[in-house]
């Protein structure tokens, strides 16, 4: 079986970096008042700055799968191998342009390239890592010898005032629960991509995949991050299960929340499969020289440190690597974005490692790579 | 096997146990806001059988600890006392939503809680059984980590005083000290027992089995 290498990367970030003041002028206000819960979640979450893909008057200037093509055009351009040369793109998502056909399909009609195989993740943050590993694994097989991963998100989007305003809670308390602000004032928009290859670059460094490893524990936790459906007594119900679109909307399937008790109640097994994996002798702490961690904020970083240090299982915090504070949390495309300013700053030697963590809160999904500098 | 490794073990066993509780049944009801009175009683009735016993195994273990181990005899004793009398709590509590002494009291345990109370009592009764601190550590972690969230939801989804649920919001307030006990009775010198650690680890394991257990037995008589 052949190694898979990850050999080039690329972030696209739309539009230019929105400040902490400015960031109704793109998502707007909802119930005409600047929501009391802003200051507090972005004191949490530590975010400085972060990119929109709609402009000022909340026009949408790109897509989806246009950013995903453009990180992918990106990758391309920073590689040794030609975008002609692709034969896989995988790509990842929370929530894309269409709910028919997937988000591959979509990307790849962007691209100009011909004769590919493509392939769809949908999930949440976590889609980026198993997108990874059906790219990592489809070169170990021998079955492509380039392929190419997406991670793009435009929350934004679905930020806007008027999605909240026409439901019935909404019309009732004229507010947002904490649950929805606190992902309109983190999550925002972004793509970034990988070029995996069965060989390494010939010029400059690559990223050895030495293995993924990840889990689901959805039989164990409710649905904790829900678009598009409701949660009605633990039960999901779709919007499509609605007795009409207005009754779907009156509902608020289509408000993104988070359960932001659940995400606390998540975080000891996200600690417990990292333990796990120490034990099994797959992580030595000692051994890690860069962790790439993507937390949807700083605030849960803390409680994991916290945690780790009283068992011996801490990596020196000098080691962590992130840049959610000023490129913002984009969701699947977060781990691109962090491995690519990584890989492109000059301070990865040979050798080294990197541990990529990236937990997803939607139904408790918690992934770690760990990738080796050649 | 040094104090680190076995609080990481312990804690791998604890991070596993305590979202495995989750698809327990009862509990899910309770999450999910459909969890009744009757479920109330029914819990309450289960719980007090196996809590009744609890300070039995620990005085057991207490009388099983040779005169070497002085100070971890004091701390099992001072431990059994401390909890002698909490079922106490969850008898009264079962008054306040309508039930009776003679009934909680004449109910028999769950198929669980008599693998449970079965397995304390014999690992208790063996000589110098330091590894029923693996016991302690998921017992304890209940009472720290869980039982406070359950007395909270259960008051509120049924819409209860403070007085029915005290038992396990007392366990949330109240535990965190002893938390910091074990961690002190971990460190008194009984991990340099050849194998200790693991015996710790493999009791913790199979105490959050049996616990589970119970839960899932509940009104399985």
């Amino acid at each position: 079986m052949s190694e898979a290498y990850l050999t080039s990367f690329s972030e696209f970030l739309p539009g230019n970096p929105v400040g902490n003041d400015e960031i109704e002028e793109y998502i707007g206000i909802v119930g005409g008042e600047i929501s009391k819960y802003k200051k507090m979640v972005l004191r949490q979450n530590k975010i400085t700055s972060r990119y929109y893909a709609s402009n000022k008057d909340g026009e949408f200037e790109y897509t989806v799968a246009q950013i995903a093509a453009k990180a992918v055009e990106k990758a391309f351009l920073n590689s040794e191998t030609d975008l002609s040369e692709l034969e896989f793109l995988v790509t990842s998502c929370s929530i894309h342009d269409s709910i028919i056909p997937g988000l591959a399909s979509l990307v790849h009609g962007q691209l100009n390239v011909d004769h590919i195989d493509v392939s769809s993740n949908q999930s949440v943050c976590g889609s980026s890592i198993m997108a990874m590993r059906s790219a990592v694994n489809s070169i170990r097989l021998g079955e492509f010898q380039t392929a190419c991963v997406s991670g793009s998100e435009i929350a934004s989007r679905h930020f806007r005032p008027t999605f909240y305003e026409s439901t019935a809670h909404f019309k009732q308390v004229n507010a947002l629960p904490l649950d929805q602000e606190f992902l309109r004032y983190t999550l925002s928009d972004g793509a970034g991509a990988a070029v995996i290859e069965s060989r390494p670059n010939s010029n400059s460094i690559s990223l050895k995949v030495n293995w993924i490893k990840a889990r689901s524990f959805a039989n164990r936790f409710s649905t904790c991050m829900i678009g598009g459906a409701v949660k009605e007594e633990g039960r999901v119900v779709s919007w499509g299960s609605q007795p009409s679109l207005e009754a779907a909307i009156d509902k608020g399937c289509f408000a993104l929340s988070q359960d932001l008790k659940l995400v606390y109640e998540m975080i000891p097994v996200w600690v417990g499969h990292y333990l796990s994996l120490l034990e099994e002798g797959l992580i030595i702490p000692e051994e890690i020289d860069h962790v790439v961690s993507h937390y949807s904020s700083e605030s849960l970083k803390t409680e994991v440190v916290k945690l780790l240090t009283k068992v011996g299982a801490m990596i020196d915090e000098e080691k962590w690597f992130s840049n959610l504070t000023y490129k913002g949390n984009t969701g699947s495309a977060s781990i691109f974005i962090l491995l690519n300013e990584l890989f492109y700053s000059g301070r990865l030697k040979q050798g080294e490692k990197i541990l990529c963590h990236v937990p997803e809160s939607g139904q408790a999904y918690n992934s770690f790579m760990l990738l080796e500098v050649v | 096997m040094p104090t680190e490794t076995v609080m990481r073990n312990l804690l791998i066993v604890w991070t596993d146990f305590e979202s495995r509780l989750n698809t327990v049944p009862i509990l899910k009801k309770l999450s999910n806001g459909r969890f009744s009175i009757d479920d109330y009683k029914e819990l309450l009735v289960n719980h007090r059988q196996q809590v009744v016993e609890g300070s039995r195994w620990i005085a057991r273990a207490a009388s099983s600890t040779t005169s070497e181990y002085l100070d971890q005899r004091s701390t099992f004793l001072k431990h059994s006392v401390t909890e002698h009398r909490d079922y106490e709590m969850l008898e009264s509590q079962f008054c306040l939503i309508g039930g009776t002494l003679d009934e909680i009291r004449s109910a028999p345990k769950n198929i669980g809680t008599e693998i449970f109370h079965s397995y304390m009592f014999e690992q208790s009764s063996q000589e110098n059984p330091f590894h029923l601190l693996g016991s302690m550590f998921i017992i304890e972690g209940l009472g720290q980590r869980k039982a406070k969230g359950w007395g909270l939801a259960i008051k509120e989804l049924l819409d209860l005083d403070d007085k029915a649920v005290e038992f396990y919001v007392y366990h949330g307030d109240n535990d965190p000290e002893h938390m910091e006990e074990f961690e002190q009775t971990l460190n008194s010198g009984i991990l340099e027992i050849e194998g200790m650690g693991e015996k710790i680890v493999k009791t913790a394991k199979i105490t959050a089995l049996l616990y589970e257990l119970q839960l899932r037995e509940i009104g399985n008589y």
